[in-house]
C-alpha cells in the first residue's frame, strides 16, 4: 500500500517537474557554444567587410586604385580557392594495400583500400583543420571526387593506384592525433593490417589545383544573362 | 511473537525504503547542480539559446548589408575600366571556387531522412552515425560534374568538414541535425543517374532502410560560405609568373 502511495506520488510530481532530461540540457548546451562559436565568425567576417568597405570609400574618394585592389582580391581568393600552390608544416600519410600474402578475412576486400577509407580520412583532417590536401599530388578540393574505379581510385578525374600519399598542411600535432588516436578511422585501418605510416614534416610542397575550371550550370545569384 | 516478527519486517523495509530515495535525490542534486531545479535551469539554457540565434540572425543582416554597399562600389569602379573589368571577372570566378558567393542554376536535391523507428524492438539508428556515406554521396555527386554543393545550406568548400557532435551534426561548425539535405548545381540528368546508379549510392542508402528522395530543379541556390579560412600554417609558394 505505501509503495504504491508513494510511487504514484512520485510519478505526479516527476510530470509537473519534467520531461526535461539531463540529456537534453547537454544537447542544449552544445548547441549555445556552437552558436556563440558562429556569432565570433560572423565578428571576424563584419569586421573584414568593413575594412573592405573602407578601402572602397577611399577608391570613390580617388585616393586609391580599384586596380591594385582587384588584384589583391585575386590574389587572396586563388589561394582559398585551391589555385595557388603551398608551404608548410603539416604531415604525410602513406596508405597502401595489406602487403601480407594471406589474405586478413574470408574477403579479400577488407585488404583493399577503398575510396570511403580515404573520404574518412580527408574528413578527419578537415576536423583537425587542415588547410590543405592532396592526394598522390592532386590537391582535394571541394569540386574533388574521391571514387573506385577498379583497380584505381580517380581523384579530380586522375587515376591513382595504391599506395596512396596524402599530404595535409596545418598544425602537425593535431592532424597527428587526429589519425592516429585510438578510436579513429586511421587506427581501425590498422586492424585491418593496411599499412598507415604517418610522419610529421616541417615542411610539406602541396601543389595547385591543375584542373581548368569552367561553371556551365552555376552563375551568382542575382545576375541574370 | 508474531506480530513482533511482523513489526520488525516492516522497520526494515521501511529504513531501506528511506535510504533508497534519500540516495536518489542525492545524485540527482549532484548530476544537475545543488539547489537548482532542472526546470529553472533548462528555461535558462532556453533563454541563452534564443539571445545567441536572435545575434546571430542580426550579424548575418549585418554581414549581407556590408556585401550589398561593397558590390556597389565594385560595380561602380569597375565599369569605368576595361582592365578593371577583365579583373573583376577573374576574382568573381575565383570566388565561385572558393564557395565566397551565393550561386544558383540547374541540378539535383537529395533528401536522407532517418528509418522509422522499429516500434517493436525500439531500436533507431540514424545517419549521424554513418556520415561517411553522406561523404560518399558528395564524392559521387563531384564525379558527376557538379559544380557547387550544399548540406543542409551550408556550402561545402574544401575546408568543411561533416562531424558528429553528440546527437547533432556539425557542418562548417554549424550545427543541424537530419533530416540531410544535399544540393548540388551541375548538369541535372547526370547528377539524377549517377545517384540512381543500379547498386550506386541511393540503394546502398536504401538497404539500410533510409528513406532517400532525388529530384532534378531547374533554379536551385546554394549560398556561399559564411566561414573564413584563416591560413595559419600554409604559405602561398611565389611562383614565376611569365
Amino acid at each position: 500500500m505505501i509503495g504504491v502511495f508513494i510511487s504514484t506520488q512520485i510519478k505526479m510530481k516527476l510530470e509537473t517537474i519534467t520531461p526535461i532530461t539531463i540529456r537534453s540540457l547537454q544537447t542544449m548546451k552544445a548547441e549555445i557554444n556552437a552558436l556563440n562559436n558562429e556569432i565570433a565568425e560572423l565578428n571576424n567576417i563584419i569586421k573584414m567587410k568593413e575594412e573592405e568597405l573602407a578601402l572602397l570609400e577611399n577608391i570613390a574618394k580617388g585616393d586609391d586604385n580599384i586596380i591594385n585592389i582587384l588584384l589583391e582580391d585575386i590574389k587572396y581568393n586563388k589561394i582559398h580557392s585551391g589555385k595557388t600552390a603551398l608551404e608548410g608544416p603539416g604531415i604525410i600519410i602513406k596508405m597502401y594495400d595489406n602487403p601480407e600474402e594471406r589474405p586478413f578475412g574470408y574477403d579479400l576486400n577488407e585488404d583493399v583500400i577503398h575510396d570511403v577509407d580515404i573520404l574518412n580520412i580527408i574528413n578527419d583532417l578537415r576536423i583537425a583543420g587542415a588547410e590543405a590536401i592532396s592526394i598522390n599530388n592532386e590537391r582535394v578540393l571541394s569540386t574533388s571526387e574521391i571514387k573506385c574505379g577498379g583497380p584505381i581510385i580517380r581523384i579530380n578525374g586522375r587515376s591513382s593506384a595504391t599506395p596512396f600519399v596524402i599530404k595535409a598542411i596545418g598544425d602537425p600535432k593535431v592532424l597527428y592525433a587526429a589519425v592516429n588516436a585510438p578510436g579513429t578511422y586511421g587506427d581501425l585501418l590498422k586492424i585491418y593490417n593496411i599499412g598507415f605510416e604517418t610522419s610529421i614534416e616541417d615542411s610539406i610542397y602541396i601543389p595547385a589545383y591543375t584542373g581548368d575550371f569552367q561553371f556551365r550550370y552555376a552563375k551568382p545569384l542575382g545576375k541574370d544573362d | 511473537m508474531k506480530k513482533y516478527k511482523e513489526y520488525i519486517a516492516l522497520t526494515i523495509v521501511s529504513i531501506i525504503l528511506g535510504i533508497i530515495v534519500s540516495v536518489q535525490f542525492k545524485t540527482v542534486n549532484k548530476t544537475l547542480g545543488e539547489g537548482l531545479l532542472p526546470t529553472q535551469r533548462a528555461q535558462q539554457l532556453a533563454s541563452e539559446l534564443k539571445k545567441a540565434q536572435n545575434e546571430r540572425d542580426l550579424l548575418i543582416n549585418k554581414v549581407d548589408e556590408l556585401e550589398a554597399k561593397i558590390k556597389q562600389y565594385e560595380i561602380e569602379e569597375v565599369d569605368k575600366n576595361i582592365y578593371a573589368e577583365n579583373l573583376y571577372n577573374d576574382t568573381m570566378k575565383y570566388r565561385m571556387l572558393a564557395g565566397y558567393l551565393d550561386l544558383e542554376g540547374p541540378g539535383v536535391v537529395i533528401e536522407i531522412n532517418d528509418p522509422p523507428v522499429d516500434l517493436e524492438y525500439g531500436l533507431g539508428y540514424s545517419i549521424i552515425d554513418e556520415l561517411d556515406l553522406v561523404l560518399q554521396v558528395i564524392s559521387v555527386l563531384n564525379a558527376a560534374d557538379a559544380e557547387a554543393i550544399s548540406i543542409n545550406d551550408q556550402r561545402y568548400t574544401s575546408f568543411t568538414e561533416i562531424e558528429k557532435a553528440g546527437n547533432h551534426i556539425e557542418i562548417n561548425g554549424v550545427s543541424t541535425s537530419p533530416p540531410i539535405v544535399i544540393k548540388a548545381i551541375g548538369p541535372p540528368d547526370t547528377l539524377e543517374s549517377a545517384l540512381n546508379l543500379k547498386g550506386g549510392i541511393v540503394t546502398i542508402l536504401r538497404n539500410y532502410d533510409y528513406l532517400v528522395q532525388v529530384y532534378k530543379e531547374n533554379n536551385i541556390i546554394i549560398p556561399k560560405s559564411r566561414k573564413i579560412k584563416e591560413f595559419i600554417y600554409a604559405k602561398p609558394v611565389e611562383e614565376n609568373l611569365d
